[in-house]
């Protein structure tokens, strides 16, 4: 018994070992980015010097805000669409049967598994040879959406799964519309999975390259522009950047957190 | 009784809701996703000419992609790469999506949502700060040379730190991937097995690793195409030998303007993409239709 | 005369190969507590969702207070419904659950109000108004679905096994209170059930289903004394089934032969020399004595065996005998008869008229 106490022991605090291994691994190159975004001697930042130099660069410099707002533009453009097809689509695979569901279900989900590479070059080649529309926003925004709609969908399902499907038959009986079923029974409780999904995409596509660059043309976006700044090495602007970019995503997912923390969503994560 | 209500016949077909709630959609999806593929494969049998694309019907740019041994040798390569570190993944993924599942109890979701996390701040953003550290002028080297020592070459502009990014990259899909089929996961069962005699490793093989196998393999999947197709990692991470496949296809785009060579190298990665998850969709359903492997 | 507020006429509705309701025919009245009475399976929920519009019937019709309902949506009907697992709101809170009719139905605030005020009071609910409903116990819930089905007084309100998820006490009281409710309020009220003591508590008719027809429809003692279908007589109440043929018949009284014992059983008044029949004979009318003792010769059956167990029931017990043919049968009387235990031989006994036969064709 003794044994397989001290065998449970080594176990366990291996699988830690590993775990945290794998948060420094994530997160010292974003610690250490936003040490350096304070810091004045960017080669060699120690001892501790702080100043916001690589912030008031940041918010000096025209290109980064033009990209700032395209990115932005471009990411609510898509995560929009995404939300409305994936919520969509979620709900009517898990209220209804028909015998589409299985394809529908697959078609929805196949942008997962295409590169985003893939992505960004056949909608660019779509677009300019068959549209005749050169790099533009809407194609970028389309390009985006495609991508986060498999993204969304998956949330939604997980999300959605548990809801009973029977409460609406009862509130039909009640005297309720369809569409009044939706906005007082269905939409009040569903809000907060529409919005993660939303958030999600959002994120993909606010930090997305692949899928973007080969649709905008000249276009800035702040990845673009943050890949111009990184092939000419690391300028200030980039280290300010990412340490806000980064905040950002923090934020998001903690909202994300509580939400799921009090309940209203669940990813399948079953509370306490 | 007030509100009488319109006779909606819609109601009462619920195919056509379904339809109506769906179709769109799917619509979408089929048209930005399928079309535009469809669309490349139509261009990789054309020719391009001082960047125009011209409905030349040829075969000449599989030829040259198949034939050419550098084409090959660079797909070879991110085949090679994208097994490696998907593989890697998968073992690395397993304690910890299994730790954070069983052990995480309240933390759990804590856990997981910080592993998620660092993907969604975008591909440029983590190169720049895995160059920050990694990288010649990074914080690893400048240690070094401040030690006196020779600064590691092969976390920078190597084959292995292309390998490495796409791990800090793709990492987190895994495990969110395997964290997720472990949620549904019955762990009582491995006390079943315990009863009935089974040694730990022994119920792991038995029990733990078939029932996950479609998380397994959903996550590998979800780490190899993306890899397969990398170029923007191993265009700063590479170096000058480290080109892969993906890096090249964006060349024909961005820069060389070869659209139909480039499309004809988009296919050919689509269908690798195609095989890959085709054999991991057999092997999932062979494993439920209770061939383990182990009899029965 | 009461008048039809629910008409049922050759109702079908098929999944598939299967059909779940198959020409339902029935009429329901204006006060009456209507059982619907069956097994799982046997089509009664989907009987129920058709009179409710969540279903529309592939034939027949649904007419509601002579109104044809049949391609009405359910938002369109005004009737209730009380569901088995409660589908309460959770993002409402108990007020709100109840007063969500009169919300659909566009009545004003105050209105609102003062019919909460109202069925809050007639259920003993009052004071949970501001919680929600994962705060309430089940019973609480049940009630509360029962308020939000009552509180527009609909034309009627349907039942769906609503106190199936109750544990045994509250189900009891609720069976009283429900009842209560419907004669106050004067609805009809459609309760379905796989329970048939809950039915014949209630409810003044009963329909039994099964299989998607109904095999009987007639007032709860008549379905308990005198079944129509063997399918009833075994489904309500708990009878001994003896399969035999007749040896012959004389007067509406047959002998049969039970595997070697000889019976005397009242028949149907086609029944013919050699023909098949079942009999149900209920526990509760046989009489169980020691042997040696004298029986009554009103109980023309009589036959010796010996008591194999007794099942304690509480205030009943089951005595399990195996007579001479080697079969078994149950008896149900009060428990602790001291006279009999376990490895007595006993005689059981029953009048002829107490059973009731069916011919095996009508099966």
């Amino acid at each position: 018994m003794a044994g397989m106490q001290l065998d449970k022991r080594l176990s366990w605090s291996g699988m830690v070992l590993l775990l945290l291994v794998l948060y420094l691994f994530l997160y010292s190159p974003i610690a250490y980015i936003i040490y350096l975004s304070f810091a004045s001697n960017t080669m060699w930042p120690f001892p501790w010097k702080p100043t916001i130099e690589a912030y008031e660069n940041l918010s000096g410099n025209r290109i980064y805000q033009q990209a700032l707002w395209n990115s932005f533009l471009l990411s609510f453009g898509a995560a929009t669409l995404s939300a409305l097809f994936a919520t969509m689509g979620a709900i009517a695979l898990l209220k209804y049967r028909s015998r589409w569901r299985g394809l529908f279900g697959i078609i929805l989900i196949s942008p997962l598994f295409v590169a985003e590479l893939l992505i960004g070059i056949s909608t660019l080649m779509f677009n300019k040879q068959v549209l005749g529309l050169p790099g533009n926003m809407v194609s970028a925004i389309l390009a985006n959406a495609v991508h986060g709609v498999a993204f969304g969908f998956l949330i939604m399902l997980t999300q959605l799964v548990r809801y009973n499907w029977r409460m609406d038959d009862a509130a039909m009986v009640f005297g309720a519309t369809p569409s009044r079923v939706f906005r007082e029974i269905t939409l009040p409780i569903i809000w907060p999975a529409i919005l993660g999904a939303f958030l999600i995409s959002f994120l993909l596509a606010f930090n997305n390259l692949e899928i973007s660059f080969y649709n905008l043309g000249a276009i800035p976006t702040l990845p673009s522009v943050a890949w111009g700044s990184l092939r000419f090495g690391v300028k200030s602007e980039l280290l300010a950047l990412t340490a806000l970019v980064n905040g950002f995503v923090f934020i998001v997912f903690a909202i994300l957190y509580v939400f799921m923390r009090t309940g209203l969503v669940r990813f399948g994560y079953r509370g306490e | 009784m007030s509100a009488r209500g319109r006779f909606s016949n819609l109601f009462y077909r619920p195919g056509a809701r379904f339809a109506l709630l769906a179709l769109p959609g799917v619509l979408f999806v089929v048209l930005f996703l399928l079309i535009p593929i469809i669309a490349i494969l139509i261009f990789s049998f054309w020719r391009t000419e001082s960047y125009e694309l011209h409905a030349d019907w040829n075969v000449n740019n599989y030829a040259e992609v198949l034939g050419d041994g550098s084409y090959m040798v660079f797909l070879l390569r991110s085949f090679l790469t994208a097994l490696i570190v998907s593989v890697v993944c998968l073992v690395y993924s397993w304690p910890v999506a299994y730790f954070i599942a069983k052990l995480g109890g309240r933390y759990r979701l804590l856990l997981i949502l910080a592993l998620a996390a660092p993907f969604f701040t975008g591909i440029i953003l983590r190169l720049a700060a895995l160059q920050a550290i990694m990288g010649p002028l990074g914080i690893v080297n400048m240690f070094m040379m401040d030690l006196g020592m020779e600064p590691i070459k092969f976390i920078m502009y190597t084959k292995v730190a292309t390998g490495i990014g796409l791990f800090y990259l793709y990492a987190p899909f895994m495990v969110v991937a395997l964290y997720l089929s472990l949620l549904n996961f019955n762990f009582r069962l491995l006390d079943v097995a315990k009863v009935n005699g089974a040694k730990p490793w022994r119920g792991f093989l038995e029990i733990t690793w078939p029932l996950n196998w479609a998380g397994t393999a959903i996550g590998f999947i979800l780490v190899f195409i993306p890899c397969l197709a990398s170029s923007v990692t191993p265009h700063f991470l590479g170096g000058a030998n480290g080109a892969l496949y993906g890096l090249v296809l964006g060349e024909q785009f961005a820069e060389t303007g070869t659209w139909a060579k480039g499309s004809a190298m988009g296919v050919i990665l689509f269908i690798a993409s195609f095989i890959v998850i085709l054999i991991m969709w057999r092997t999932v359903n062979l494993r439920r239709s209770g061939f383990t492997g182990a009899g029965m | 005369m009461a008048d039809v507020a629910i008409k049922i006429e050759g109702a079908t509705r098929r999944f598939g190969s299967v059909t779940a309701v198959d020409q339902v025919t029935v009429e329901i009245e204006q006060d009456e507590f209507f059982a619907l009475l069956g097994p799982s399976g046997s089509g009664k929920t989907t009987l129920l969702r058709i009179i409710a519009g969540l279903e529309i019937p592939d034939e027949g019709r649904v007419l509601i207070n002579g109104e044809d309902v049949t391609h009405l949506p359910p938002y369109a009907r005004g009737v209730g419904m009380v569901f088995q697992d409660f589908l309460l709101f959770p993002h409402k809170t108990v007020g709100e659950n109840i007063t969500f009719p009169l919300k659909m139905q566009g009545e004003n605030k105050a209105h609102q109000a003062e019919r909460l005020d109202w069925i809050v009071q007639l259920l003993r609910i009052d004071g949970l108004e501001k919680r929600y409903p994962s705060q309430l116990s089940g019973g609480q819930q049940q009630r509360v679905a029962l308020a939000r089905g009552l509180i527009s007084r609909p034309v009627l309100l349907l039942l769906d096994e609503p106190l199936a998820n109750l544990d045994r006490e509250l189900r009891k009281e609720m069976e009283v209170e429900v009842r209560r409710y419907q004669i106050e309020l004067g609805i009809p009220f459609v309760y379905v059930t796989h329970n048939q003591e809950e039915a014949l508590t209630m409810s003044d008719r009963i329909a039994v289903m099964n299989e998607g027809k109904f095999d009987q429809i007639a007032p709860k003692l008549d379905i308990y004394t005198k079944p129509a279908t063997p399918f009833v007589a075994s489904f309500v109440g708990h009878s001994n089934r003896i399969d035999a043929r007749i040896g012959s018949v004389n007067g509406g009284l047959a002998r049969i032969d039970w595997n070697g014992l000889p019976l005397i059983v009242s028949c149907p008044a086609d029944a013919g020399d050699g023909d098949n029949i079942s009999y149900f004979i209920k526990c509760e009318h046989i009489e169980i004595q020691p042997d040696g003792s004298s029986v009554a010769d009103s109980n023309e059956n009589q036959l010796a065996g010996t008591l194999r167990d007794v099942i304690f029931k509480g205030q009943t017990a089951d005595y399990i005998v195996v007579l001479e043919n080697e079969t078994e049968i149950v008896i149900t009387d009060a428990s602790g008869i001291p006279q009999v235990k376990a490895g007595d031989r006993v005689i059981v006994s029953w009048p002829a008229e107490a059973g009731n036969c069916f011919s095996a064709d009508h099966v």
